[in-house]
């Protein structure tokens, strides 16, 4: 196969394989949580529930202080990956581009020697993360094969991404390719995978928050 | 011989003792309901409240040990109630109270020696249809109008 | 429990799984935080105490039962059912080393609660006959004698005599059209039972129309801590059957964390209807009488205070500023410990935790959290409500030779009240 067929297959069936994955699965896991449901508490409420819930989704992001002190490595890297990964995917033009073609919405985009620079962070901050969830007891203890897999799915696209930029090693159209797959195989690893937290965690942060928020207590 | 006719005057009249005298009295007090308590602890504690000369670090010996033994014997939270076992765990209090120094008790030491005493008292009449708490509060009385005496 | 198997368990999982605990399990990212949210884990610093791993059969039921892909997986067999083996191994992580502090739940980045799914969780543990004896035994009384501890009224009533000898006040027991019920835990009765006579003197001097009743007058619900349901519904029942009897308006749920959880937030869920009655924590009431300025004191606690935050009645039940104004109230020196309020440490001894011989050691050696804070705020007494935590906490003030008295709240209060006038002005 030449290396133009394989752009082409990459960014053809491929890609439209990828999607339907993607999308389907993350519908299906959805609708598996939402349709356990949950049961109406009948105890006199103290507080609001929804207020409760809403609130716990914004402030869950902010990390508490004593348990920062004890956690800062996890939670700082935590932050700096999931800042560069997002930023990268959302503000980088070619990327703006692609979604303004499928879903017909653009926005500005930052500067592609910032998105670079980003993407160099979050490659290191994510290696990092590789070495912290091997070397660390708590961390080593909980981690499973999937949590191998996801770290390789999200780590490729950002490195494929950066190497495809600057042009390195292979020609032009095998690196965007090769960056492709690995986009790919995210979308199709995502719905079975604890990547779906990306969704699910203004679930869980919302029953936390309403959960507490009935009784009164802010989470 | 004082008379004591009820709470009102047995608390203020044990109030009115020095720290010594309120010792002296509660010791009376546990040793009252010592038999209810299986615990050799406990009556070596008793034995080194008692004395009039006690040093401060038999007496410190002493409140750890009480301690000690008022966490060994209170009734775990979900464990079957053994009332005789609660009053070992009312007797130890009482002992307890003795040597607390009095401004981290209400009525002071004597007073809640008193009250722990008569609460040993109570457990071991539990189920029954006799007023052991009345019967311990009369004897109290008794031993604190017999002490006042004992010191004019 | 008679009938145990490992598929009343399995199916009592299943049963337990609602769309909050499937999102939970599907928003896991194994970041490792719970574990140092959990004195369990920071003073044994042992992995398998993280919170998250505490649950593990009950994420692999959801994920064999309630994902497509899981269910695939189970299909094809290629997927490890859990086994009875894997359940009585798991019974020390779910009962001995989790009190349902819900510290967890509060640190979580992507929101998981973590106690709400141990809760859950041990509803399947308990029929699968995987509960410490020591709950088995407290529930079983529980439902035989109406008291997990075996308290019967013949104790109670002796111990409400004494207690009006020496108060000189009268105990409503059975005072029909009272405006309160005062529910009592065993551990008050039978270790702190000063508790009544405080309430008695406040009540008296606040003017509260209040009552026992001989037929419902036990707070604790061993049927939460062990996780049965069904049995915690009777014991909650029992409590509306005698509200009914006696036709009052509120009941007090007295110093007992768990107690407060069971009848406030879990009752009526558990007997399906909602209550015709408000449940007011007994800080509640207290709070509300301060507010209204019904409690006059004579005198202060001058002595440094510190606040232990019972995990039940602060974190998972609401009641935290109210401790506050009352302390605030009543000592001159109130300093609050470094985590606090609903961020507090749990003092490791709760949820069926301290009726669990077998986790003595554990609960002793994870004390040594609450130790770190005590340090650090160096008090003269430590001031909490609840009876569990406050025998746990001298406990463990004993085992690390700290010389701090634990005092109750509501006694600290009575001891400072003025006389009442008794002109009636």
């Amino acid at each position: 196969m030449s290396e133009n067929d394989f752009l082409l297959l990459v960014r053809g069936p491929l890609l439209t394989g990828a999607t339907i994955i993607f999308m389907l699965g993350i519908v299906v896991r959805l609708l598996e949580i939402l349709v356990l449901g949950r049961k109406r508490n009948l105890a006199e409420p103290r507080g609001s529930a929804v207020k409760g819930g809403l609130r716990t989704i914004v402030m869950r992001s902010i990390a508490e202080r004593e348990t920062l002190q004890r956690t800062a490595f996890t939670e700082v890297t935590g932050w700096i990956f999931h800042i560069g990964f997002l930023v990268t995917l959302f503000f980088y033009t070619p990327h703006i581009l692609l979604i303004s073609k499928v879903a017909g919405i653009s926005w500005p985009a930052l500067p592609t020697t910032v998105i670079d620079a980003l993407s160099i962070v979050t490659i290191i901050t994510l290696l990092a993360v590789l070495i912290h969830r091997i070397g660390n007891r708590v961390m080593r203890f909980l981690s499973r094969f999937q949590d191998y897999l996801v770290w390789t799915v999200t780590f490729l696209p950002v490195l494929t991404g950066y190497l495809a930029f600057h042009r390195v090693g292979l020609s032009p159209t095998m690196l965007i390719a090769i960056h492709i797959l690995s986009v790919e195989m995210l979308m199709v690893v995502f719905p079975f995978t604890k990547l779906m937290h990306a969704f699910t965690l203004f679930m869980s942060r919302y029953y936390n928050g309403a959960i507490a928020g009935y009784r009164g207590v802010n989470s | 011989m004082v008379e004591i006719a009820n709470d009102d005057d047995f608390r203020r009249l044990l109030e009115g003792l020095d720290t010594a005298g309120q010792r002296a009295v509660a010791a009376h007090f546990v040793d009252n309901v010592l038999p209810l308590s299986g615990d050799d602890r406990i009556r070596h504690v008793t034995e080194i409240i008692a004395k009039p000369d006690a040093r401060e670090d038999d007496l410190s010996m002493a409140f750890h040990t009480a301690r000690t033994v008022t966490v060994d014997t209170h009734n775990r939270c979900g464990a079957e109630c053994d009332w005789q076992d609660q009053a070992g765990y009312f007797v130890a209090r009482a002992a307890l109270a003795a040597v607390t120094p009095a401004d981290q008790l209400a009525g002071g030491p004597a007073f809640q020696a008193a009250m722990s005493s008569r609460m040993a008292r109570t457990c071991m009449g539990i189920g029954t249809a006799e007023d052991t708490a009345g019967q311990e509060r009369q004897a109290q009385y008794r031993i604190l109008s017999e002490f006042i005496q004992s010191q004019e | 429990m008679s009938g145990a198997s490992l598929e009343r368990g399995i199916h009592a999982f299943k049963e337990a799984i609602d769309a909050p605990v499937a999102s939970f399990f599907s928003s896991c990212v194994r970041c490792g935080l719970c574990a140092h949210a959990c004195l369990f884990f920071t003073e044994t610093e042992d992995p398998k105490y993280t919170p998250i791993h505490k649950l593990e059969p009950l994420r692999r039921v959801w994920q064999q039962e309630y994902t497509f892909w899981g269910r695939l997986a189970s299909a094809l067999g290629l997927s490890k059912p859990v086994t009875d083996e894997d359940l009585a191994d798991w019974e020390t992580l779910v009962y001995d080393s989790c009190t349902m502090c819900g510290r967890c739940s509060m640190i979580c980045p992507v929101g998981n609660d973590i106690a709400y799914m141990i809760r859950k969780m041990r509803e399947g543990m308990a029929v699968a006959g995987h509960a410490p004896p020591g709950l088995i035994g407290a529930t079983q009384r529980a439902v035989t004698i109406g008291s997990p501890m075996g308290v019967k009224l013949p104790a109670l009533q002796a111990q409400i005599r004494q207690v009006e000898e020496e108060t000189g006040m009268t105990i409503p027991v059975d005072v029909e059209g009272a405006d309160y019920m005062l529910l009592l835990s065993s551990m008050e009765i039978m270790n702190f039972p000063e508790f009544i006579g405080a309430l008695a003197k406040i009540f008296d001097q606040a003017d509260v129309s209040w009552t026992i009743s001989s037929n419902a007058f036990e707070a604790t619900n061993s049927g939460i801590q062990i996780g049965v349901s069904e049995i915690a519904a009777e014991l909650v029942q029992r409590i509306v059957d005698a509200v009914e009897k006696l036709k009052v308006k509120y009941v007090i749920s007295p110093e007992c964390g768990h107690a407060y959880m069971a009848i406030r937030w879990e009752g009526p869920n558990l007997i399906g209807k909602p209550y015709s009655f408000k449940v007011v924590h007994v800080l509640e009431l207290l709070d509300e009488l301060r507010e209204q300025g019904r409690l006059k004191l004579s005198s202060k606690e001058s002595q440094r205070l510190t606040y232990h935050d019972p995990c039940q009645i602060a974190r998972r039940g609401g009641v935290v500023q109210q401790p506050r104004n009352l302390l605030n109230m009543v000592a001159d020196d109130f300093a609050e410990m470094p985590e606090t309020g609903t961020m507090n440490w749990c003092c490791g001894a709760g949820g069926g935790v301290s009726s669990n011989e077998r986790a003595d050691e554990l609960r002793l050696t994870v004390f040594k959290r609450k130790k770190a804070q005590l340090d650090a705020v160096r008090p003269d007494a430590i001031v909490s409500a609840c009876s569990n935590c406050r025998i746990h906490l001298e406990d463990g003030l004993e085992k690390y030779a700290m010389e701090i008295p634990v005092l109750s709240l509501t006694e600290t209060i009575a001891e400072h009240l003025a006389e009442k006038d008794k002109s009636g002005e």
